[in-house]
Protein backbone atom coordinates (compact mmCIF):
# COMPACT_ATOMS: atom_id res chain seq x y z
CA UNK A 1 0.00 0.00 0.00
CA UNK A 2 2.25 2.36 1.03
CA UNK A 3 4.68 1.95 -2.04
CA UNK A 4 1.46 2.45 -4.28
CA UNK A 5 0.98 5.74 -2.69
CA UNK A 6 4.68 6.05 -3.61
CA UNK A 7 4.59 5.16 -6.94
CA UNK A 8 1.72 7.58 -7.38
CA UNK A 9 3.57 10.40 -5.50
CA UNK A 10 6.72 10.02 -7.76
CA UNK A 11 4.55 9.83 -11.35
CA UNK A 12 2.70 12.94 -9.83
CA UNK A 13 6.03 14.91 -9.22
CA UNK A 14 7.38 13.99 -12.84
CA UNK A 15 4.14 14.73 -14.66
CA UNK A 16 3.93 18.47 -12.70
CA UNK A 17 7.91 18.80 -13.61
CA UNK A 18 7.37 18.20 -17.18
CA UNK A 19 4.42 20.35 -17.49
CA UNK A 20 6.34 23.26 -15.55
CA UNK A 21 9.12 22.34 -17.75
CA UNK A 22 6.89 22.85 -21.12
CA UNK A 23 5.49 26.16 -19.90
CA UNK A 24 9.29 27.48 -19.10
CA UNK A 25 10.51 26.29 -22.25
CA UNK A 26 7.47 27.63 -25.03
CA UNK A 27 6.60 30.61 -22.97
CA UNK A 28 3.27 29.70 -22.62
CA UNK A 29 1.68 31.95 -24.03
CA UNK A 30 0.59 29.51 -27.00
CA UNK A 31 -2.02 27.40 -26.41
CA UNK A 32 -1.11 25.66 -30.16
CA UNK A 33 2.19 24.20 -28.20
CA UNK A 34 0.71 21.76 -26.21
CA UNK A 35 -0.31 19.90 -29.49
CA UNK A 36 3.13 18.97 -29.67
CA UNK A 37 3.65 19.45 -25.65
CA UNK A 38 1.27 17.26 -24.18
CA UNK A 39 2.46 14.08 -26.54
CA UNK A 40 6.11 15.58 -25.75
CA UNK A 41 5.40 14.80 -22.14
CA UNK A 42 4.04 11.57 -22.43
CA UNK A 43 6.96 10.13 -24.25
CA UNK A 44 9.21 11.37 -21.32
CA UNK A 45 6.98 9.99 -18.79
CA UNK A 46 7.35 6.55 -20.58
CA UNK A 47 10.76 6.67 -20.60
CA UNK A 48 11.33 8.16 -17.28
CA UNK A 49 9.44 5.03 -16.13
CA UNK A 50 11.62 2.45 -18.24
CA UNK A 51 14.76 3.20 -17.22
CA UNK A 52 15.95 1.78 -13.73
CA UNK A 53 14.77 3.17 -10.94
CA UNK A 54 16.75 4.52 -8.32
CA UNK A 55 15.28 4.78 -4.42
CA UNK A 56 13.17 7.59 -4.04
CA UNK A 57 15.32 10.09 -2.07
CA UNK A 58 13.36 12.73 -0.62
CA UNK A 59 15.09 16.28 0.16
CA UNK A 60 15.29 18.15 2.80
CA UNK A 61 14.27 21.84 2.12
CA UNK A 62 16.30 23.12 4.98
CA UNK A 63 18.65 21.18 3.25
CA UNK A 64 18.71 22.78 0.57
CA UNK A 65 17.93 26.35 1.42
CA UNK A 66 21.36 25.95 3.30
CA UNK A 67 23.00 24.55 0.81
CA UNK A 68 22.10 26.90 -2.34
CA UNK A 69 23.66 30.04 -0.24
CA UNK A 70 26.88 28.27 0.82
CA UNK A 71 27.27 26.67 -2.67
CA UNK A 72 26.61 29.94 -4.59
CA UNK A 73 29.16 31.57 -2.36
CA UNK A 74 32.03 29.21 -2.95
CA UNK A 75 31.52 29.12 -6.40
CA UNK A 76 32.44 32.49 -6.56
CA UNK A 77 35.29 32.29 -4.24
CA UNK A 78 36.52 28.98 -6.36
CA UNK A 79 36.31 30.70 -9.51
CA UNK A 80 38.39 34.10 -7.93
CA UNK A 81 40.75 31.93 -6.87
CA UNK A 82 41.72 30.18 -9.91
CA UNK A 83 41.68 33.24 -12.06
CA UNK A 84 44.18 35.09 -9.54
CA UNK A 85 46.45 31.91 -10.04
CA UNK A 86 45.93 32.28 -13.88
CA UNK A 87 46.77 35.80 -13.73
CA UNK A 88 49.62 35.76 -11.46
CA UNK A 89 52.98 35.85 -12.95
CA UNK A 90 54.78 33.15 -10.30
CA UNK A 91 51.36 30.65 -11.63
CA UNK A 92 51.42 29.69 -7.26
CA UNK A 93 50.53 26.06 -7.61
CA UNK A 94 51.21 23.47 -5.36
CA UNK A 95 49.08 20.68 -6.30
CA UNK A 96 48.62 17.13 -4.65
CA UNK A 97 46.16 14.51 -4.80
CA UNK A 98 44.46 13.47 -1.56
CA UNK A 99 42.21 10.93 -0.03
CA UNK A 100 39.20 11.80 1.13
CA UNK A 101 37.24 9.06 3.12
CA UNK A 102 33.42 9.19 2.14
CA UNK A 103 30.53 8.78 4.76
CA UNK A 104 27.75 9.50 2.35
CA UNK A 105 25.77 6.35 0.96
CA UNK A 106 26.44 5.43 -2.53
CA UNK A 107 23.66 6.76 -5.41
CA UNK A 108 22.55 10.27 -5.57
CA UNK A 109 24.31 11.69 -2.70
CA UNK A 110 27.92 10.93 -3.59
CA UNK A 111 27.30 12.04 -7.21
CA UNK A 112 26.09 15.46 -5.79
CA UNK A 113 29.08 15.30 -3.08
CA UNK A 114 31.34 14.46 -6.20
CA UNK A 115 30.23 17.11 -8.62
CA UNK A 116 30.13 19.61 -5.91
CA UNK A 117 33.27 19.16 -5.24
CA UNK A 118 34.68 20.12 -8.64
CA UNK A 119 32.83 23.20 -8.18
CA UNK A 120 34.74 24.23 -4.88
CA UNK A 121 37.88 26.48 -4.58
CA UNK A 122 40.75 24.38 -5.69
CA UNK A 123 39.43 20.90 -5.47
CA UNK A 124 38.38 18.26 -8.25
CA UNK A 125 37.04 15.03 -7.99
CA UNK A 126 39.62 12.48 -10.13
CA UNK A 127 38.65 9.79 -8.88
CA UNK A 128 36.35 7.08 -7.37
CA UNK A 129 37.59 4.49 -5.56
CA UNK A 130 34.85 2.26 -3.56
CA UNK A 131 34.78 5.43 -0.43
CA UNK A 132 37.63 6.63 -1.01
CA UNK A 133 37.26 10.31 -3.14
CA UNK A 134 40.69 10.92 -4.58
CA UNK A 135 40.75 14.44 -4.95
CA UNK A 136 43.01 16.92 -6.69
CA UNK A 137 43.96 20.11 -5.00
CA UNK A 138 45.84 23.60 -6.36
CA UNK A 139 47.18 24.09 -3.46
CA UNK A 140 48.04 21.37 -0.42
CA UNK A 141 48.87 23.69 2.05
CA UNK A 142 44.82 25.30 2.27
CA UNK A 143 42.52 22.98 3.67
CA UNK A 144 39.42 22.62 1.04
CA UNK A 145 37.12 22.54 3.46
CA UNK A 146 35.34 18.91 2.09
CA UNK A 147 34.17 18.18 5.48
CA UNK A 148 31.92 21.14 5.53
CA UNK A 149 30.71 20.37 2.52
CA UNK A 150 30.14 16.81 2.92
CA UNK A 151 27.97 17.56 5.94
CA UNK A 152 26.23 20.33 3.82
CA UNK A 153 25.08 17.21 1.22
CA UNK A 154 24.14 14.46 4.42
CA UNK A 155 21.56 17.39 5.51
CA UNK A 156 20.32 18.07 2.00
CA UNK A 157 19.77 14.15 1.57
CA UNK A 158 18.73 13.90 5.18
CA UNK A 159 20.91 11.57 5.86
CA UNK A 160 21.84 10.81 9.64
CA UNK A 161 26.40 11.79 9.18
CA UNK A 162 24.95 15.19 8.62
CA UNK A 163 23.40 15.83 12.25
CA UNK A 164 20.02 16.47 13.18
CA UNK A 165 19.90 20.38 12.51
CA UNK B 1 20.51 54.13 -20.63
CA UNK B 2 18.26 53.18 -17.45
CA UNK B 3 19.57 51.85 -14.04
CA UNK B 4 19.12 47.91 -15.33
CA UNK B 5 20.65 48.74 -18.80
CA UNK B 6 23.71 50.04 -16.45
CA UNK B 7 23.71 46.84 -14.22
CA UNK B 8 23.75 44.02 -16.85
CA UNK B 9 26.68 46.46 -18.75
CA UNK B 10 28.53 45.93 -15.41
CA UNK B 11 27.73 42.56 -14.69
CA UNK B 12 28.77 41.82 -18.62
CA UNK B 13 32.17 43.58 -17.90
CA UNK B 14 32.57 41.35 -14.78
CA UNK B 15 32.06 37.67 -16.43
CA UNK B 16 35.19 38.89 -19.02
CA UNK B 17 38.06 38.79 -16.45
CA UNK B 18 36.57 35.44 -15.75
CA UNK B 19 36.61 33.75 -19.11
CA UNK B 20 39.48 34.84 -19.94
CA UNK B 21 41.09 33.48 -16.88
CA UNK B 22 39.62 30.09 -17.77
CA UNK B 23 41.61 30.11 -21.10
CA UNK B 24 44.64 32.14 -19.74
CA UNK B 25 44.66 28.61 -17.48
CA UNK B 26 43.96 26.06 -20.25
CA UNK B 27 47.26 27.99 -21.70
CA UNK B 28 49.48 28.34 -18.74
CA UNK B 29 48.79 25.71 -15.95
CA UNK B 30 51.25 22.74 -15.78
CA UNK B 31 48.93 20.16 -16.28
CA UNK B 32 45.74 18.65 -17.28
CA UNK B 33 44.18 18.20 -14.13
CA UNK B 34 45.46 21.73 -13.31
CA UNK B 35 43.76 22.57 -16.52
CA UNK B 36 40.13 21.62 -15.56
CA UNK B 37 40.45 23.77 -12.76
CA UNK B 38 40.76 26.41 -14.68
CA UNK B 39 37.80 25.72 -17.29
CA UNK B 40 35.00 24.40 -14.54
CA UNK B 41 35.58 27.31 -11.97
CA UNK B 42 36.51 30.51 -13.94
CA UNK B 43 34.29 29.59 -16.72
CA UNK B 44 30.85 29.18 -14.50
CA UNK B 45 31.41 31.84 -12.55
CA UNK B 46 31.58 34.37 -16.17
CA UNK B 47 28.51 32.07 -17.02
CA UNK B 48 26.97 32.62 -13.78
CA UNK B 49 27.65 36.77 -13.99
CA UNK B 50 26.09 36.68 -17.71
CA UNK B 51 23.32 34.75 -16.81
CA UNK B 52 22.52 37.11 -13.81
CA UNK B 53 23.09 40.20 -16.38
CA UNK B 54 20.35 38.56 -18.76
CA UNK B 55 17.86 38.11 -15.88
CA UNK B 56 17.43 42.11 -15.31
CA UNK B 57 16.48 42.16 -18.80
CA UNK B 58 14.15 39.15 -18.94
CA UNK B 59 10.77 40.37 -19.47
CA UNK B 60 9.27 37.71 -18.07
CA UNK B 61 9.11 34.66 -15.47
CA UNK B 62 9.42 31.68 -17.68
CA UNK B 63 12.33 33.67 -19.43
CA UNK B 64 14.56 34.08 -15.87
CA UNK B 65 13.78 30.13 -15.07
CA UNK B 66 15.27 28.94 -18.64
CA UNK B 67 18.34 31.31 -17.74
CA UNK B 68 18.89 29.68 -14.30
CA UNK B 69 18.15 26.21 -16.12
CA UNK B 70 20.93 26.87 -18.73
CA UNK B 71 23.39 27.65 -15.96
CA UNK B 72 22.51 25.03 -13.55
CA UNK B 73 22.79 22.68 -17.21
CA UNK B 74 26.17 23.64 -18.09
CA UNK B 75 27.20 23.62 -14.40
CA UNK B 76 26.11 19.88 -13.86
CA UNK B 77 27.86 19.41 -17.63
CA UNK B 78 30.75 20.96 -16.58
CA UNK B 79 31.47 19.19 -13.47
CA UNK B 80 30.68 15.92 -14.98
CA UNK B 81 32.94 15.84 -17.76
CA UNK B 82 35.63 17.49 -15.57
CA UNK B 83 35.66 14.67 -13.40
CA UNK B 84 35.45 12.09 -16.66
CA UNK B 85 38.16 13.43 -17.80
CA UNK B 86 40.13 13.22 -15.00
CA UNK B 87 39.10 9.85 -13.89
CA UNK B 88 40.27 8.53 -17.51
CA UNK B 89 43.61 10.25 -17.15
CA UNK B 90 44.28 8.45 -13.75
CA UNK B 91 43.59 5.28 -15.33
CA UNK B 92 45.64 5.74 -17.94
CA UNK B 93 48.47 6.76 -15.78
CA UNK B 94 49.02 10.47 -15.98
CA UNK B 95 51.00 11.51 -13.38
CA UNK B 96 49.93 14.98 -11.78
CA UNK B 97 52.60 18.07 -11.76
CA UNK B 98 53.67 18.70 -8.72
CA UNK B 99 56.21 21.30 -7.30
CA UNK B 100 59.36 19.84 -6.24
Amino acid sequence: MAAQTNLWSRFTLRLGGCLFLWWVLTGGNTLTSWIIGVPTIALALWVMQSVPQSENQQLSLPGLLRFIPYFLLQSVRGGIDVARRAYSPSLPLNPDVIDFPLSLPPGRPRIFFLNSVSLLPGTLSAELCDTILKVHVLDRDIDPGLNQLQTHVARLFKHPSGGNR
Amino acid sequence: MTVTEIITTMLLLASLPFFLAGTLGLLRFPDLYCRLHALTKADNLGLGLVVLALIFQADNVQQIIRLLLTWLLVLIAGATVAHLIARKARGDGHKHWSRQ
